[in-house]
Parts: C-alpha cells; structure tokens; sequence
C-alpha cells in the first residue's frame, strides 16, 4: 500500500522532471527471468542480450513505434527459476504493472507454463529459447516460437549427422528435465532405424554432481560416439569428468552449453571436435547483421556471445522491434504484423508459419579450431563436420 | 454485535472485489478466499483437535491434479466436488495407520507424507512424460471468483458450526486429553478420521479452483511445503481457536504478500518466519485470542 | 542388471552415502536424547555448513577440509547459543516453557523457512557448486573422485571416535546418562545443564561438519537441507531414539536402501525411497529395529 503512494509520489516527480527534457513517454516492456535458481547461469545470457538491444535501441534515438520514437524502459522482475511464479509474474505484468510489451522469461519450461496465460489475455509475445514439441499444440495467435530444434526434427537431424559421421556404437545420456526427455523419446527409435546400437543409455536428475559412476560405465563400453542431452551445468561436469576418464569418442554431442562463452573459457582446446545445438555463427557471410551483433556483445561484454541463447534471444528483439515499428503497440496489429511479415535478423530473414519458424532448420555447431562453425545441414555450412582427434 | 463484526466485513467485502472491475483486485480476492478456505479446514483438524498437521499442502496438490488430470474429459461442476470426495476418500484410507501415530511424530508424518506424494505425482507424471500440464480455455477469473468466494464461506462455516456440535465437542475434548476423551465413551477414531478427512473436501477444491486459474500445474508447485507453512502462521497469527482467527490471519497476510512477493520474496518469507515464532511464543491465540478472549463463551 | 547389482562400484556407494547419513543423524540423536527435541531443522545445520565450506574455498580459497571446522564451530556456536539464550532462559518462565515444547516443531519450522530464506537472500538460490579434490581414483574395480572418498573418511572416523568417546569417556558416559533418564541423571551428580549444552552444541556442530563434507560433492543450494532432515528422522528411528550407536547402523542401512533401490528402480526414484522410508518407518516400526532405544511414545 505504502510502496505503491511511494512509488507514485516518486513517479510524479519523475515526470514533472521529465517534462523540461525532451521524450516520450517510454515504451514499457515486461518480463521474468531467472536471476537466481537452477536456470541462472542459462538466463544471464538472456539478459545481457536483452540488455544489449536496449542499448543499441536507445541510442538510436528510441523504439519506432509506427513512425514515433520512443525511450525503451524494461520492467523486469526475477522468477527464481520458478514456472509458477513467471505465471504470476506476467499476469502481474499484464494486469496491474500493464506493460505496453512483453519480453520471454528463460527456457522451454518457462516459455510453456506462461502460453495459457499468453491466450486467456490475447497478448502477443516473441518466444525465444524454447523448444518442444507441444508447441504444436498451441493454437498460433499469441506466441512465436523462433528456435528451430523442434525435438523430433532435431532427433532425426542428429542421427543423420552421426550416421555420416560413421557411429556405429552409442552412448545416449540424458538429463531428465523434460526437453531433454523429450528429445530422448524421439532420438531412441531413430538410432534404432539408423541401426546404430545403444550400448550406454542413462537419464541423471537435473542437481547430479558426479558422474563417476556413469562415465565409468561409458569408458568400459567404449563406443565411438557419444550423445550428451544436456543443460549448462551439466555440461559442464560432462566435459570436465570425461576428460578426466578419458573418453575419447570420436563424435561428441553435447547439446546445450559448449556455445557459451565461460564453457569455451574453461576448457580452450580440449573442446575442439564438440558438437552442439545451434544455428548461428557470426561466419556465415550471408547473414551480415551477425558479425555486426558479435563484435557489440564483445565490446560490451568482452566476451562472445552464447551461440544459441544469446543469439535466440536477440532474434527475438529483434523480431518485436521490427513489427513495432509497422503496427505500433496495437496488440491485434502487432498479432497480426508478427504472423504474416518477414524479419531481417541476425540469423538471415525470418518468418512464421502457425507457431513456428519457417525459415531456419535445425542445426549444428562444431568447434573448430577455437572457432564456432555451422556443419550441419550443408545448404548453411561454413565448415564441414570433423571428427574429434584424440 | 462485535463478535459477528469480522464475518460481516469480510462477507460484504467478498460480494463488493467483483464489482470494482480490476482483474487485478479479482486475483487478490481469490488468493484471500483460498488463504481463507484453507486456514478454516486445517483447523478442524489442528486447532481442534490438535493434531497439528505440517503437511497439509497435499489435499490441496491432489485436488489440483484431479481437477488437471480430468479436464476436459469431466465438466467442473463434476470434477471439483469429485476432487474434494476423492481426497476425503484418500484420508479416510490413509487416516488407519497415520492416526496411530501420536504426538510430535504425527506432525512430522504429515510433512512427509505430503512430500511422497509430491515425489509419487512427479513419477506418475514422468511415466506419462509430462512435466507440468497446461490448461487451456479455462473459466474466466470472474467465475473463478464466486466459486471461490462460495469454498471460503463454506469453510468459515463449517468451521463455526463444528463448535457447536457433538463432534466438536468431541474434537476439543480430544485436543485436550484423548485417553480421558476416550474413557468417558467419545469414539476418538471415528472423530479424528472424520476430522481428517473434512480438513482435506475443501483444500482439494480450492486447489482445483486455483489450477484453473493459473492455468498451469507443477507438483513442485501444488504441493509446495509454503503453502502448509503459510496455512499454519496464518491461523497461529489469526487465532486457532475462533472461526474469525483465520479471516484476520489470510487478510494480514495475503496483504502482506501482496506487497512483497514480486520485488522481495525472500524477505517476505523471513517475515512470515519471524511472525510465526513471534506469536508462538507470544500470543498463542493469536490477535483473535487477543481481541475476543477465550474466557466466556467461545465461538 | 545382476551385474550392475553385485558391482564394487554400488556398494562403495551404498556405504559412503550410508556413512554421510549416519554421521548427520548422529547430530540429531545428540540433540533429540538429551533435550526430546525433534530438531526438523537440522538439515538447515548441514546446508549452512556446506555454505561456510564452499565460501571458504570460492572467496578465500581455505581448503574445505579446513572448512569442515568453520563450519563446525559456526553450527556449534549457534547450538550454545540457542541452548543458552532459548532453552536456559525462557525455559525458567513455566509458560512460555509449555508453549515451546508443546510448539517446538512450528517453531523449527519457521526456523527453517528463515534460515532458508536468510541464505537465499544472501547468496542468492542459484546452485553453487566448487572443484576441489577431483581428481579420480581407482582402486579394485572401483572409481571414486577424491572428494567422495575423503568425505567419507572423515565422516567415518568422526562416527568412531563418538562411538569411542561415549563409552569411554566419563563424559560421553554422562551423556548417555542423560539419555537414558534424566531425572536419574541429575540425581547422581552428573551436570544436566552442562551435558545439555554440550549435547546441542556438539549436535548442531555435526550437522554442520557434515554439511562441509558434502558441499565437496552436491549442488548447493538454500534448499538443500530437506532431505537430509529425512534421512537423519528415518536413521534415528530405526536405530532407536537415542541410541548413538544404533543411529551409525541404521545409518548404513538407509544407504543401502537408497543406493541399490535406485539401481534397481531409476534415478527418479530416489526421493521416493527417502521420504517412503520416512513414512514406513514411522508408521510401522516405532520402535526402531535396534535394541537400546525407545520408541516413538
């Protein structure tokens, strides 16, 4: 109660302070991410690409609002992590905050527990990293999803990639947070099809923090490829623990994690040869907003960007910005400019059809050299798939 | 006239939240009536009988996934009172042997007995490979509302009512010393099975109603140990003993919440802490026992 | 399957978890025997000791093997004081003496919401982890990191030497003592206020201790201590209230239970088993399966 009179007191202030300088009104765009919490280290990313459009938006002068432009302000709260508490926190955002925009929170999880919410308040959102198979689910009109790994086109990608790659024999770990399930469910049956024998399949909890006795496992069926479905953290105690064991499969795949910058810092060249999830690279010239989107994150962060996350959530920016711009904050305009137009991003040109992306296709990345390459599929390549040497 | 004075506010406040036209306010009536409704049915079993319950989360999370396991298979009107039976059904069952166990170990046996139900929920849920269920097209908050207004009332008299009947009677004398309860002919395990299973009807419908309303169901989130804790600090704060103790207790602090649970939810719960400690040691009967003394005819 | 059952590799895992249980129980018999508190919180004990061990090593780089005795002395410290300020003094006012024992698992269990809270605050729930000691060793057919193994030997050589000190030593004779009967207790000779004190400061020490041995281990996080509250309740009741020694057994037990269950289920299973055996052991086996202890009155 108190805070509110407070908070009004000072907003009229801050107004009648506003006045003698030149803006509009600023353009309020509201979201959760996960500041503290299991998805933490993931969402930081989030944020600082987030915080980067804010910037480079600002200092061109504003968000284009349908010809006027305007100071962009975020209303960001931290949702811990905790689905259910981004579901309180966009109603909250909707209802009594009322924001003019609305930014995704971190990950599929999130991403899905909010889309009713999205519905029963016909308010558009761009999504960003989130994928999964249920979005087929959600009937097009309030979300846009512009990741491209669905789970089962993404299965079957990655099965056709390490059956070129020559994998006969499999290890298939998994960590038991639901995309990651989800892509299990659907890869299983895939390598049963490429006739690729399973000869290690493990499912660990999303707190695991050791794996000795997996690895173990792992290092005594000694098979030429292994598939890691996993998140950051985990990812993490992978790399570090097989290294150690040393597993030295030569087709490594580990799915979310090795794209990000404190990942490639901890482990320089022993990363060289991983294959991972993603589908943007600064490399590929067709697409020159990506260098232009890497060189800034790393003059503001000094360090590069998070290959899928960072970049997923830009697009999505990006992506809002640019239907801004033609439909102004209109929601039934912004839905409707969102589902028919095309989108100049840092990922080549973007368009929706239903839910999803119907652009992009699934890819990967390979580190190479101390370099992130795209290899696979080989229309958007700048590199071609090598095998680890160890 | 003031002893009725907390019931009249509360009723007229109730009727007037859906007419001030925010959906906003209505989020805040429906969290108040669900605080409400909950903190009256854990009394029938803590307050008056005294088997303190740390667990009580678990009705609420299992008629929450009733309601979200059987939507759009049965209508509501079904589903939510059939949530309630089968949590009543669920306690009764479980009532044989949990009953048995006194004292301290009771308390401790509800706490996790609702965290293996939760694990159970998430396994059954993982075997389906499901996570989280979302809900679609679900009634509009406003209709949420009256159903919710209507389990709050329902709680809040039942709860008054209990008093004056044999079985309260039996309950108080219960809490008070069962052996003795028991030798001057009360059928202790008739009541405290009865009790345990009322306390559940109403916490499974409010825990379905509030699936609706989120849209969204996690057993993390359903069987949340906060939620039993919140139950009790408020009808400790409020006044176990008095059908009014829980309308002042969730009014304080789904105020307080209201305030807090966006920009500082850790403090939040440190304050809840702290006033639960505070008052135990303090004001056991809670502003209720203060304002309306014991002594005399209790409510 | 059968394979998997009979390997080394399982059954060193069953007694080192087996070991980490027993010793964080032992922390809670202390506590229970000598003062009859259900302490719930004393899983909050071991989440702050793996707070103070990983600090130790993040901010100031102080090995967690040194750690494990900042954590001991902050967690026994807050044992004296909570026995001096909470039970000596308010203990003497007859009412609030009744309210708090009558009350006393509410008010562990604001306790814990606090102390959760208070950490969360301060460290912010993001899971914190460090990498000390992990370099893997193999011995027979088996692979253990360095942390594990050095946890569990100290947490073992601390259940033995409470083993030796309570038969051997007049005072852990006195504490026994006081366990047993305390009215008997005080009535020849022995210090009851002062063995109390010992009691709860020693018991909150080793929750602490224990605490810094798994932070080497385990994700850390403020909400780490439920399951560990379990498993000391599920330990202490089958071993018998109070009954130091059979807590160590019983100890053993619940990791054996938990590690070949999982084995034998999924990974999914794990808390199943803890908090099932948390409900069957209360519900079935109130006297505990060891001789030498009471039973759940």
């Amino acid at each position: 109660m108190f805070r509110r009179l407070l908070l009004g007191l000072v907003t009229a202030i801050a107004l009648t302070g506003w006045v003698s300088a030149q803006a509009a009104d600023p353009v309020r765009i509201g979201f959760s991410i996960s500041e503290t919490g299991l998805f933490a280290p993931g969402a930081a990313k989030q944020i600082k690409s987030y915080d980067l459009w804010r910037e480079l938006v600002n200092a061109k002068g504003g968000l284009d609002v349908a010809g006027t432009k305007r100071p962009v302000e975020f209303v960001k709260y931290d949702d811990q992590s905790a689905p259910a508490n981004a579901v309180k926190i966009y109603e909250k955002l909707i209802t009594d905050d009322k924001v003019d925009l609305l930014f995704p929170p971190f990950g599929t999880v999130m991403h899905l527990a909010i889309v009713p919410l999205l519905e029963r308040y016909k308010f558009p959102m761009v999504a960003n990293t989130a994928s999964s198979v249920h979005i087929r689910e959600i009937k097009p009109g309030n979300i846009w999803f512009t990741s491209p790994s669905i789970h089962d086109k993404w299965a079957e990608e990655l099965v056709k990639l390490a059956k070129q790659a020559g994998v006969s024999r499999l290890a298939l770990l998994s960590n038991a947070i639901p995309p990651a399930n989800e892509v299990r469910r659907f890869i299983i049956p895939e390598l049963e099809k490429a006739k690729i024998e399973i000869v290690v399949n493990e499912v660990w909890p999303p707190s695991i923090n050791d794996m000795t006795a997996v690895l173990s496992q792992v290092k005594k069926a000694a098979p030429d490829g292994v598939i890691v479905l996993s998140l950051p953290n985990d990812s993490v105690l992978y790399t570090r623990q097989a290294n150690e064991l040393g597993i030295d499969a030569k087709f490594q795949f580990v799915a979310i994690g090795p794209a990000g910058a404190a990942y490639r810092k901890m482990f320089g060249p022993k990363l060289d040869g991983i294959v991972m999830l993603g589908h943007w690279t600064p490399e590929r010239k067709e697409w020159p907003q990506a260098k232009e989107f890497y060189d800034a994150y790393v003059a503001k962060y000094n360090e590069p960007p998070d290959y899928l996350d960072s970049a997923l959530s830009y697009i999505s920016c990006q992506v809002t910005e640019q239907a801004v711009a033609k439909a102004g904050l209109d929601l039934d305009k912004l839905r409707e400019t969102i589902s028919t137009g095309t989108f100049e991003t840092i990922n080549g040109p973007i368009r929706f059809k239903g839910v999803e992306n119907a652009v992009l296709p699934v890819s990967f990345l390979q580190h190479q050299g101390g370099k992130i390459e795209l290899i696979w599929p080989s229309s958007l390549a700048t590199a071609q798939y090598k095998p680890r040497s160890k | 006239m003031t002893r009725a004075l907390p019931f009249v506010v509360f009723l007229a406040a109730g009727f007037t939240v859906p007419w001030i036209g925010s959906t906003y306010a209505l989020g805040v009536g429906l969290q108040l009536g669900m605080w409400i409704a909950l903190t009256q049915s854990w009394i029938i079993l803590s307050g008056m009988a005294g088997y303190i319950s740390l667990g009580h989360a678990v009705f609420f999370g299992l008629g929450a996934y009733f309601v979200v396991m059987t939507w759009e298979v049965i209508p509501i009107w079904l589903s939510l009172p059939l949530a309630g039976l089968i949590t009543f059904l669920f306690a009764v069952i479980i009532s044989v042997p949990v009953l048995r166990v006194r004292g301290p170990y009771f308390v401790i046996l509800t706490f996790g007995i609702a965290e293996l139900v939760k694990y159970v929920v998430i396994l059954i849920e993982s075997s389906f490979g499901q996570y989280s269920r979302l809900l679609f097209g679900t009634p509009e908050i406003g209709d949420l509302y009256w159903v919710m207004l209507a389990l709050a009332i329902a709680a809040t008299a039942l709860s008054y009512w209990i008093r004056f009947t044999r079985f309260g009677h039996g309950l108080l004398a219960i809490r008070e010393d069962e052996e003795a309860a028991q030798s001057i002919g009360i059928p202790i395990v008739r009541y405290k099975t009865l009790a345990y299973g009322l306390s559940g009807i109403i916490p499974a419908m409010v825990g379905g109603v509030m699936a609706l309303r989120t849209n969204y169901f996690e057993p993390e989130q359903a069987f949340d140990p906060i939620v039993s804790f919140t139950i009790i600090t408020m009808a400790i704060v409020g006044g176990s003993d008095d059908a009014r103790g829980p309308l002042l207790g969730a009014a304080f602090f789904t105020f307080l919440s209201e305030m807090l649970w966006a920009s500082a939810p850790q403090g939040y719960l440190i304050i809840l802490g702290v006033i639960l400690i505070a008052f135990i040691l303090l004001m056991p009967n809670g502003i209720c026992g203060r304002i309306f003394p014991p002594a005399g005819s209790r409510i | 399957m059968i394979d998997i059952l009979l390997s080394e590799q399982l059954l060193a895992a069953a007694i080192i978890t087996g070991t980490l249980y027993a010793l964080v129980a032992l922390g809670l018999n202390l506590v229970y025997g000598t003062m009859r508190l259900l302490n719930i919180a004393h899983g909050e004990l071991v989440m702050l000791g793996a707070y103070v061990a990983s600090s130790g090593y993040n901010y100031f780089g102080i090995s967690p093997l040194v750690g494990v005795i900042g954590a001991g002395v902050l967690t026994g410290l807050m044992g004296a004081a909570v026995y001096i300020f909470l039970f000596r003094n308010l203990l003497v006012k007859p009412e609030l003496s009744r309210r708090l024992e009558a009350n006393s698992l509410l008010i562990f269990f604001g306790a814990i919401v606090i102390l959760q809270n208070i950490v969360a605050l301060a460290f912010t729930g993001t899971p914190r982890g460090y990498r000390y000691l992990d370099g893997v060793i193999h011995f027979g057919g088996v692979a253990l990191t360095e942390n594990r193994l050095a946890g569990f030997l100290i947490a073992a050589a601390i259940c033995l030497a409470t083993a030796i000190f309570l038969r051997a030593s007049i005072v852990g004779v006195a504490i026994k003592a006081l366990i047993q009967d305390r009215r008997a207790a005080g009535l020849v000779g022995i210090n009851v206020d002062r063995i109390q004190l010992l009691s709860l400061t020693l018991g909150f020490s080793i929750g602490g201790v224990a605490g810094a041995l798994v932070s080497m281990t385990q994700e850390i996080t403020p909400f780490m201590g439920f399951p560990y509250t379990m498993a000391a309740f599920v330990v202490i009741i089958l071993g018998g209230l109070g009954n130091l020694v059979g807590g160590i057994a019983a100890g053993l037990v619940l990791g054996f239970i938990q590690i070949y269950g999982v084995a034998l289920t999924s990974p999914q299973w794990n808390s199943i088993l803890l908090y099932g055996a948390f409900v069957a052991v209360l519900v079935l086996r109130p006297q505990g399966i060891m001789r030498g202890g009471r039973g759940v009155r």
